[in-house]
Parts: structure tokens; sequence; C-alpha cells
């Protein structure tokens, strides 16, 4: 599975080859190579939980011919649905759990529309600069955390409350797993700083949400995964309706993304349960070094 | 482990609310789409055009297109693209969908805690998709 990652850059990097910006290229061909893109990116971002607009608005705004204001746009739906596509198979293998994502959730969308307000004010290179760093920063911060799966924690009361906790079959370990989380309110306090930032960034924060999930809240790595992906799915859904209605959505350029991405992360979905947790987390750390490395570097202006 | 019998029943349900709707959205994107660009609905910007504008920022577009904001985009599903944009905004509708679907059971198993939080995230995404912080 690790081997998807050089064949997206692969894919990415030659499309300029063919037409970037090339006027004699039939308009045709761009739906097809978004197409084979967003297949390819659904795959990946689903292994690592994130929502796939992380790497679909970077390699799409940089490679293709299109305004970033669309590419944004088309991001945020790529996200949505992907994960809507991938939701039903977490839901039923217990890899999302829909108790611990409800509370998570309703935190980080509020949180989100009052950050997409905000950063209209906000200098976009300044906001770049402090994503990359912070993207960078947590990817090492997992890198570094040998033992991401804590095992049966003690909730606290408002985990019990709320009843945060699971089981799921782990056909990669050939186990059955009981989950509690813990840190119930440092939890939302981190989904409504993410939501506030994603809304502020423009991005859904999957990237964001696994380390909060697993090393704040003690969710096992995978349920960390499958359940951000979720709480994207949801976030999303809210934010979504600010690109449609400022029209910044172009048809041709959002299907066929859409149906690349669902197809693919039906199968992302479907390879979770039986990827190694270890191959997952590398994944992780890899996608959120990419991001980080893109945020930075446009925000100093080096790579816009 | 402490896991009620009804969590797992609501959670189906929610998946497979998720799952129909999401097929539905992917059939109706594929339909609609396919309807614009082979020309049968016609275009409110031709696809053929579309290489000379999309290099350009959103309000630049508009001005060149006059392509409309807000909901006054339901106005022109009768051109491929606009259709395109309706299915593709069915998306943006399926949470809240399988969210009001739980509700019920959620209130009926006497998890009134959950059915509040599916109520208050119907709320924000209803208040989303109306406009309100669309700022334009």
């Amino acid at each position: 599975m690790p081997r998807v990652a050089p064949l997206l850059l692969v894919l990415a990097y030659s499309a300029p080859a063919f037409a970037a910006g090339d006027s004699a290229t039939p308009w045709w061909i761009w739906p097809i190579a978004l197409f084979a893109v967003s297949f390819i990116i659904g795959i990946v971002a689903v292994l690592a939980g994130v929502g796939g607009g992380v790497l679909f608005v970077p390699i799409v705004g940089s490679f293709f011919p299109f305004h970033l204001d669309f590419v944004r746009g088309v991001g945020l739906l790529f996200a949505l649905s992907g994960t809507l596509a991938a939701g039903p198979v977490l839901l039923r293998t217990g890899m999302a759990n829909l108790r611990l994502v409800m509370p998570l959730a309703l935190a980080g969308s509020i949180a989100s529309m009052t950050g997409a307000v905000v950063g209209l004010s906000v200098a976009t290179d300044l906001l770049q600069i402090a994503l990359g760093a912070t993207v960078i920063a947590i990817a090492f911060m997992i890198w570094a955390m040998k033992a991401a799966d804590f095992g049966v924690v003690e909730s606290d009361a408002l985990g019990e409350l709320l009843r945060l906790r699971g089981e799921f079959e782990d056909p990669a370990a050939g186990m059955r797993i009981d989950w509690r989380t813990r840190r119930t309110a440092a939890g939302l306090a981190a989904f409504a700083a993410i939501g506030f930032f994603g809304g502020v960034f423009g991005l859904g924060a999957g990237f964001a949400n696994v380390p909060a999930l697993n090393l704040l809240m003690a969710a096992p790595m995978k349920v960390a995964v499958g359940s951000s992906g979720l709480i994207i799915s949801i976030i999303n859904s809210s934010a979504a309706w600010v690109y449609i209605h400022r029209g910044a959505l172009l048809p041709l350029l959002a299907v066929p993304s859409i149906l690349g991405v669902m197809l693919g992360s039906r199968i992302g979905a479907r390879l979770l349960s039986v990827t190694p947790a270890p191959v997952v987390r590398r994944l992780v750390i890899a996608v959120m070094l990419l991001a980080g490395a893109r945020a930075l570097l446009r925000g100093l202006g080096i790579w816009t | 482990m402490d896991v009620k019998p009804h969590d797992e029943h609501i959670q189906r349900l929610y998946a497979r609310w998720l799952d129909a709707a999401t097929k539905t959205g992917f059939a109706a994107s594929l339909c609609a789409f396919l309807l614009y660009v082979s020309g049968a609905l016609p275009p409110y910007v031709a696809p053929e055009r579309l290489p000379e504008l999309w290099g350009l920022s959103v309000g630049r577009f508009l001005e060149q297109t006059g392509a409309p904001t807000g909901w006054r985009w339901v106005a022109l599903m009768d051109h491929g693209d606009y259709l395109s944009l309706a299915a593709v905004a069915l998306f943006g509708l399926i949470t809240p969908v399988c969210y009001l679907r739980i509700a019920a059971p959620l209130l009926r198993h006497g998890e009134r805690l959950q059915a509040a939080l599916v109520i208050a995230q119907t709320v924000v995404l209803a208040a989303a998709v109306s406009g309100l912080f669309a700022g334009g």
C-alpha cells in the first residue's frame, strides 16, 4: 500500500508534461486526468484518515491549470464525497464510531464556520506558514511516539456520560479490541480548535483529527483514522455550502473528481481493516509532512 | 465492554442510510454529468469555453459568464452544468438527512443527550445550507 504514494506523485508530476496551461489540449483531457488522480488519492486518504483535500488541493492546484479558487471548492467537495463514500464500510466494521464522532463533529463544525469568517480577515501567507509549521510539528510528534495504541484506558466523567467506548474486530491483528477514550473535555476543546483553524485555513484538517483522537483521547489508531473520516464528512457538509453559494464550484472539475474519489475511497475503506496499524501510522506521518511542507512553502512564497 | 445493543443498531441504521444516499448522489452526479458533457442538455457555459475561464478567480469568472451566486442557480437547472451542480449539492445534504433519520430511534432508546447532539448538529447544518454563513 505505501507504494501508492510514489505512484500518486508520478501521476501528479506527469500532468503538466502533457498539458499545463496548453490551450491545444482538448478540454475533455482534464476531467479524465482529474478522475485518475482522484481515484488514487481516494485510496490513500482513507488509509491516512484524512479527507484527501489536503492532498488534492496542493497536487491539482500546482499541476493543473485551474485557479486555486475552484481547486479549493472542488477539494472540499472531494473530501466530503470521499469520506461519505467510505463511511458505511467504516461504520459497519466498527472502525468509525458514531457515538464518538457526534460530540466532536458538533464542536468542530461550529468552530469551523467561526474560523471561516475569521480567516477572511487574516493575511493568507501568515496563515499558511502557521499551518505548515503546526502540521510538520505534529507529524514529528507522532513519529517520535512509538506507542500509539494505549489499550483500554480509564474513562473520565464526561466520557462516561457520553459513553465513548466501543469494540471492533481487527483482522490485521487477528483479535477483537475493546476501547474507551479519556480526556473528553480536552478532546472537545481540541476538535473546536482544529475546526476553528481548519475553517481559517480552508481545510478539513483530518491530519489533526487523527492525533487528537489517538494521542490525546487514546482511541486505537484504526478507530481514530476511521472516525476522523466520518468527522470530516460532517464538518465539510456545512463548509461545502459556502462554496456552492459563492459560485466557486465548476461541475466539469467537481464531478469527475467526486466520482474518482468515491470509487477510490471505497477500496481504501476495505484495505483499512486488513492493513497493519504501523503501516497506517507511517502513511499518516507521510501525508502530514507532505501537506505541512506544501503549506509552509506556499506561505513563504517558495512554492505558490 | 458495556456497549449497548441499540448502539450497533443505530450505527448500522446510519450506515445504511449513508450508503443509500451516497450511491444516489453518485448515480445522480454521473447521469447529470453525462447529460452535460454529451450536450444532451444545453450548458450555461460550454465546456469548450472553460479552458479560457477556469484560470480566472471566482470573481472574474462570475463577471465574464454572468453565472449566479446564492440560490439563484436553481433556476438554471435546465442547463447541463447546473443540473450537475444540483447533483453535487446533494452530497451537502446527506449528513443532515442521516442525522434526522437516527434522531427518533435515539429518543426511543432514551438517549436524550445523543438526540440533543443530533438536533444541534442538524440546526448547524441547516444554517449552512440556507446560506447564512456564505457571506455572499
